[in-house]
């Protein structure tokens, strides 16, 4: 009799995989396991990059949600030392102070209101006395008008034309490069970038005698942080909003004419959503009615009639003076595009010409 | 949804188990994709998602009917119903305004006014996109090279979300096979994947952002403000910003679609390492540019009729090529420029014929791509007036402070060109390298890269330039 037989069941190598040029496959598993441990890997050595995009992230449950998450693990990160080559990296890169997160707004004191005239800033020795002055100080190009632009991200398309457009003024300098317009910014939120300490530091290194601001597009909500200790605000809008946001304007400004440093501030527009050019209109008349308490330092310049339709609503395009019909405003109702912020340019520099004597060298200089 | 999101590396984190899970099962994974494909569309603007929807139908049953005639003039009628639909669907979105605006500007010099009016109109993201790729289903279909599928199918070719905002341009039969079996769970391949991904987010995240905001958005933004030499570097960074982007987000893209387990065609293929123009074109957007081929010059005539044809059809097809990307005087210029330089390049086709090598071969790459560079000033520019301020800054403020033109610019523009002229098998060496490693290296690497990438990017996520086109 005979006993069939089968051979021993061998355990079944795992027959590895290939791609087609011969590297080795894994399996979809795998794939997600990589991926998977790669984010944690990637998660904790970012930990604290990830915690500061967690809090600069808009009110909210999201905010509180990243916050609850990117929270503890910065601080596992942190505990297993995991974090350092982080630093080390950004200490390399001179970007060391990254992910400091500063709220702290601080103002000089504002100085008594002086009706007398100031002495007229000069490029390399801006004064120290608070504007207003009573007499238009005279720039020539061989002593230019250097302005700075600056805001959130409203200001860049307005602020390239006005780089231009002073450019061809023979008589102005724009310092510091292009505008610098950072994107969701504002005043209401300092530890997504805090424009009180970037001014004031701006102010000293670039030394300009004029600056262009505009803010606001991101400050309609009713969150703000860096609040002085006891003080809570309510919704947007609310008496205790509209006494912290005027606070931080009048800082502001009250900073800049200190420095002997003029203020062109460009307003809010009117936008397609009827709400929000409502929350802008909030925020426009703060800003007006401080700009109006500093006549001679703080010019404030009302955009909403330039870009509103003939019927008073909003328009996307608007008609130029040879009767053509040209697009102002970017697709998203709310942002310039170039024709529009050429309109502004003209603006901001009829305002600075009205405070400053910009073409008088030219009388000055013999003709040829 | 951007790539370099936490948003997206949760929804991919989702899908891709979930994809690999309904894979053996097609009729429940296609739903599955083209479900999550449209929540990726929608996270933009979800009103776009009934476009998307509304193309994918109108298409898939004007595909249906082209196949299902057997009357010539029929299928012609239908053939140019289908692409009116396209067209149109493109021309509304993207042209409407120029053609208006252009047509009212020239008509105001003889004192009269275009009777259609200017509108507000929000491109939806993609959509030059996925029309080129429905209008490939369509001709192929047309030609006979394609037989068109089920709506499913056609839906889950069509907004398939790694090609869905920015390509690449997938054909039909590159894809649509790779639906009908399920892939092979057991052989991803997941080195080149994730090469392809942190290359991609490395050149995207750091280099093409960095050099954005170090120095082109300023010089471009204010030219007469810069010197020559600003001007000069500024091109180049522009040169390398915009390959860095889009060859970046393509990188990603095919990446993840390897992961889920499908194969893209390339894309790019080290662009300036060209030594022509025509070259150029066979490694710069290279799905773009035999879509133009297949679907635009072949149609016109190509060159089969006649030299001066050729030109002319050349011309042509760069010139469509140029308003693809924008609606804008300045891509009419640089798709002219390319015409202009691939009809030239045909003309001295016998001098240039051999393989260079040497010197020769390094003087056609250089120049090659300066006439590149030369082309992107118009397709930077935000009008002619602003190229044409940086062309003739460019020989007159020699010897002006040059403070933007820092160390770290010249870093990122050697970075983002240095790797076209390295040997192709240096990065297969090293994905290579990389397989060989343990699972849990591999994520170790990966995780260090995406600390590194992070750090060295500047804040915040800027969105794709090719996004807008």
């Amino acid at each position: 009799m005979t006993v069939e037989t089968h051979p021993t069941p061998r355990r079944r190598r795992s027959r590895r995989h290939a791609t087609e040029d011969g590297r080795r496959a894994l399996t979809a598993g795998h794939a997600l396991v990589i991926t998977l441990l790669a984010l944690v890997v990637g998660c904790l050595l970012d930990a604290p990059g990830l915690h500061k995009s967690a809090f600069n992230q808009p009110a909210g449950w999201k905010r509180d949600v990243a916050l609850a998450i990117t929270g503890p693990l910065a601080d596992v990160s942190h505990a297993l030392l995991l974090d350092r080559p982080r630093k080390l990296l950004q200490d390399a890169l001179g970007r060391g102070d990254e992910d400091k997160i500063d709220t702290t707004i601080t103002f000089t004191p504002p100085a008594p209101v002086t009706t007398t005239a100031a002495p007229t800033p000069t490029a390399s020795h801006p004064t120290a006395r608070p504007l207003p002055r009573t007499h238009r100080a005279a720039f020539s190009p061989k002593h230019k008008l250097r302005i700075w632009v600056a805001g959130d991200s409203l200001v860049i398309t307005p602020g390239w034309a006005i780089i231009r457009a002073a450019g061809k003024a023979r008589a102005i300098l724009p310092v510091g490069g292009g505008p610098d317009g950072r994107v969701a910014t504002g005043l209401e939120r300092p530890d997504v970038f805090n424009w009180f300490t970037h001014i004031t530091r701006q102010i000293r290194k670039l030394r300009p005698n004029a600056i262009v601001l505009e803010f606001g597009g991101n400050d309609d909500h009713g969150y703000m942080t860096g609040l002085p200790k006891d003080v809570s605000i309510g919704d947007f809008g609310t008496a205790s909003w509209t006494a912290e946001y005027r606070r931080r304007v009048a800082g502001l400004l009250d900073t800049t004419n200190r420095a002997g440093v003029f203020v062109v501030w460009i307003g809010l527009p009117i936008t397609r959503d009827p709400v929000q050019t409502q929350r802008f209109d909030t925020i426009n008349a703060i800003i007006s009615s401080e700009a109006r308490k500093r006549k001679g330092g703080v010019e404030f310049v009302d955009t909403y009639a330039t870009f509103a339709s003939d019927s008073g609503g909003f328009a996307q395009y608007l008609t130029d003076a040879s009767g053509r019909q040209i697009l102002v405003r970017a697709p998203d109702g709310v942002h310039f595009e170039l024709a529009g912020g050429d309109m502004i340019a003209r603006m901001v520099l009829h305002a600075l010409n009205e405070q400053f004597d910009l073409t008088s060298w030219r009388k000055k200089t013999p003709r040829t | 949804m951007l790539f370099p999101t936490a948003t997206f590396a949760i929804f991919f984190l989702l899908v891709l188990p979930l994809s690999w899970l309904t894979m053996p099962w097609p009729h429940r994974w296609r739903p599955f994709i083209v479900g999550a494909s449209y929540v990726f569309y929608s996270w933009w603007d979800w009103h776009f998602v009934f476009l998307l929807a509304g193309s994918t139908l109108w298409n898939h049953v004007l595909a249906t009917a082209i196949h299902r005639s057997r009357v010539p003039s029929q299928r012609k009628l239908l053939l140019v119903l289908a692409l009116a639909g396209n067209v149109g669907v493109l021309g509304y979105f993207k042209y409407y305004d120029f053609f208006v605006s252009s047509t009212d500007n020239l008509l105001s010099v003889v004192g009269l006014t275009f009777p259609l009016g200017l509108r507000t109109i929000v491109l939806p993201v993609g959509v030059s996109f996925y029309t080129f790729m429905a209008i490939s289903y369509i001709v192929d279909t047309y030609r006979g090279d394609f037989v068109p599928v089920t709506l499913e199918k056609f839906a889950t070719y069509l907004s398939f979300f790694p090609h869905l905002v920015a390509g690449p341009i997938v054909r039909p039969s590159e894809l649509i096979p790779q639906f009908d079996a399920p892939r092979d769970p057991r052989a991803v391949d997941t080195s080149r994947a994730f090469y392809l991904i942190a290359t991609g987010l490395f050149k995207k995240v750091v280099i093409a952002n960095y050099l954005a905001g170090a120095i082109v958005d300023d010089v471009f933004g204010a030219p007469g403000q810069h010197s020559s030499l600003e001007l000069l570097v500024a091109i180049y960074a522009y040169a390398v910003q915009i390959y860095a982007d889009f060859s970046g987000y393509t990188d990603i893209a095919i990446g993840v679609a390897l992961l889920l387990g499908f194969k893209f065609p390339r894309n790019f293929d080290s662009p300036y390492a060209a030594v022509s123009i025509q070259d150029f074109w066979r490694r710069w957007h290279m799905t773009l540019s035999r879509w133009l081929r297949d679907y635009v010059y072949i149609p016109l005539g190509g060159n089969r009729k006649g030299g001066r044809r050729t030109y002319v059809n050349l011309l042509l097809t760069m010139l469509i090529g140029g308003l693809w990307h924008g609606a804008g005087w300045t891509f009419v210029v640089w798709g002219g420029l390319h015409g202009t330089y691939l009809a030239v390049g045909r003309l001295r086709r016998g001098r240039d014929e051999a393989q260079p090598t040497g010197f020769a071969l390094w003087r056609r790459r250089v120049v090659t791509f300066q006439l590149v560079c030369l082309a992107w000033v118009f397709f930077r520019a935000d009008s002619l007036g602003t190229a044409k301020d940086v062309l003739v800054g460019l020989f007159t403020r020699w010897g002006d402070a040059s403070p933007l033109v820092s160390f770290g610019v010249v870093v990122a523009i050697i970075a983002g060109i240095a790797p076209q002229y390295l040997p192709a098998r240096w990065p297969h060496a090293l994905m290579e390298r990389f397989a060989r490693l343990p699972v849990v290296a591999q994520a170790g690497v990966l995780g260090v890269g995406l600390m590194v990438t992070s750090v060295m990017g500047p804040e915040g996520v800027a969105p794709f330039i090719y996004f807008r086109f």
